[in-house]
């Protein structure tokens, strides 16, 4: 169970969408590496616990992925440096997509957020937490397997490695979904009635990150519907990307979960 | 014309300008070979031609271009225009639309970002006459003898949008004559920017010459060179003259000073998460 005082996983919400949307309406590299650094800063302040570090890795080698197989389309067909730079910047917004989504995951409890959901919604709500929690779940149960396999001086490596770690993290992943949902069960979910034990208070912290959150996604809204600003540089001819000092400080702004609600160990 | 951006970079420009422009020159030969090899503009009158006509709104320029193939697409005229003539240009959608042309234009890549306002596309019949282009300049096909105008104005049809000036092929590609080059190849960077006059008037009215909209200077103040040079009015027709505004660097006068904040504030972000990360390891491994 997390601690009491833990971010309001609303809170998360709002700043994972608002982050998102920054990361939506821009090519530009400066506010995208930006993002990259406050994901990190932010997953360095209020990761949960190991398992999630891991998935953390898993996201940011995923969104480099991206970022790689984007620009590399662009030598299926006529390569220029103008059209290698368009894609780099495109496949670079993906990315960041990505990083943001994986700090949200690192930063949530999922089975947290399906407690706030609607009682109709509750179903679907359990639904897409258990889908949230499956990249994690799956990290920590192969990260679990390999240590065991290490102790046991079992040492398989490349290919051959990949039955004598699929079947046993199958097995647990089947074993750990009957568990919660046994679990869910006992304790009332799915019968209409809902558990109101402990319900997670909106702290200061949470409403900061919200609001902060918010302000910046809303410049962004502004600086994209008013134009007043280039959020998409130009690639041909190459130009240096610009950087808006108000943009700048928006981003600042999806920083300020690193300030505050940190839970000291 | 590479080993001359290259000469010019290392003395004249701060560093990373110069990085960028060593960096463009040595991709030019990769990406567009054809270019470097066809630098004086309409040189040999035998090679196929083809007309641009830029009309920004306060005055009409025109350019007869050398082909480098039998027919380039819309994109590459302006392209080629660039370095024959030192037109300034400005693509988005990842070159497949025109955002900017002499100066004229939204800055970025969303060639819409200044709407109503936008270049519209023409082609003429060569004997005056301009009909509303139906397909995008990436996907137009410009061959000897054909030519292209674009206008800077509002109107989302051939019908609203305003039309270029009549003129004909004779008019702007005069035949048998040989175009002087509009201006020394080695003046595009190395003079100081001077007080930001709009490098986009054509020779037949010289002296409004400071009088154009304020996008325009806008953008002529930001690319750091903007010395107008017209050329001599040696054309047939005394509304069109050969235009050649000096284009700035490829970098667009380099990175600006909210760059250098943003690399602080990432470092910072950075390298304050990372200690983060040290200090919890740290403690965990205490307790």
């Amino acid at each position: 169970m997390r601690d009491r005082r833990s971010v309001h996983p609303m809170a998360w919400i709002v700043w994972a969408t608002s982050a998102g949307f920054v990361a939506f309406v821009t090519t530009d590299p400066v506010y995208l590496f930006l993002l990259w650094a406050v994901s990190w800063f932010v997953y360095a302040s209020h990761r949960v616990d190991a398992d999630h570090a891991r998935s953390f890795r898993l996201f940011l080698t995923g969104a480099t992925i991206a970022v790689a197989l984007r620009t590399g389309l662009v030598f299926f067909g006529t390569v220029s440096a103008a059209n290698t730079t368009f894609s780099f910047l495109e496949g670079l917004r993906l990315g960041t997509i990505l990083v943001i989504f994986g700090t949200f995951n690192a930063v949530t409890d999922p089975f947290g957020l399906v407690r706030m959901a609607p009682r109709h919604l509750h179903e679907p709500a359990l639904a897409a937490a258990l889908a949230l929690s499956i990249a994690p779940r799956t990290v920590a149960g192969v990260g679990r397997v390999r240590e065991a396999q290490r102790m046991r001086g079992i040492r398989v490596h490349g290919a051959r490695a990949l039955p004598a770690l699929a079947v046993p993290v199958l097995e647990r992943g089947m074993e750990e979904a009957h568990t919660l949902a046994e679990s869910m069960d006992a304790r009332g979910h799915g019968a209409g009635r809902r558990s109101r034990y402990r319900p997670q208070p909106w702290t200061v912290a949470a409403i900061l990150i919200a609001a902060t959150a918010i302000v910046a996604a809303a410049t962004f809204l502004a600086a994209s519907a008013g134009g007043w600003a280039v959020l998409h540089p130009q690639t041909s001819p190459i130009t240096w990307p610009e950087a808006d000092p108000l943009l700048l400080a928006a981003i600042g702004l999806l920083a300020a979960p690193g300030f505050v609600g940190r839970t000291r160990p | 014309m590479g080993d001359d951006v290259r000469t010019l970079a290392a003395t004249a420009l701060p560093r990373p300008v110069a990085a960028a422009l060593v960096l463009v020159a040595a991709l030019i030969p990769v990406t567009m070979p054809a270019v470097t090899g066809t630098a004086p503009a309409c040189a040999a009158a035998t090679g196929p031609h083809a007309a641009l006509v830029i009309d920004t709104g306060t005055g009409a320029h025109s350019f007869c271009i050398a082909l480098d193939a039998a027919s380039v697409s819309g994109i590459h005229l302006i392209e080629l225009a660039g370095a024959q003539d030192h037109l300034a240009y400005g693509f988005g959608s990842g070159g497949q639309a025109v955002c900017r042309l002499a100066g004229v234009g939204p800055q970025g890549d969303d060639c819409f970002a200044d709407y109503p306002d936008y270049w519209g596309y023409w082609h003429g019949d060569g004997q005056g006459g301009w009909t509303w282009s139906s397909s995008g300049a990436a996907s137009t096909r410009v061959g000897d003898g054909a030519l292209d105008a674009w206008v800077w104005g509002s109107g989302d049809s051939g019908a609203t949008h305003p039309k270029p000036p009549a003129l004909g092929m004779d008019d702007v590609c005069v035949p048998g004559t040989v175009t002087p080059a509009a201006s020394p190849p080695g003046s595009r960077s190395t003079s100081p920017p001077p007080a930001p006059s709009s490098g986009v008037r054509s020779s037949a009215s010289p002296s409004s010459a400071g009088t154009s909209r304020p996008s325009s200077a806008r953008s002529a103040t930001r690319s750091s060179t903007a010395p107008v040079s017209v050329a001599p009015p040696e054309r047939g027709s005394p509304t069109v003259a050969a235009f050649a505004a000096t284009q700035g660097p490829p970098g667009g006068g380099g990175p600006g000073p909210g760059l250098l904040v943003a690399l602080v504030l990432g470092t910072a972000l950075a390298g304050g998460g990372w200690l983060r990360l040290r200090s919890a390891r740290r403690r965990r491994s205490i307790g």
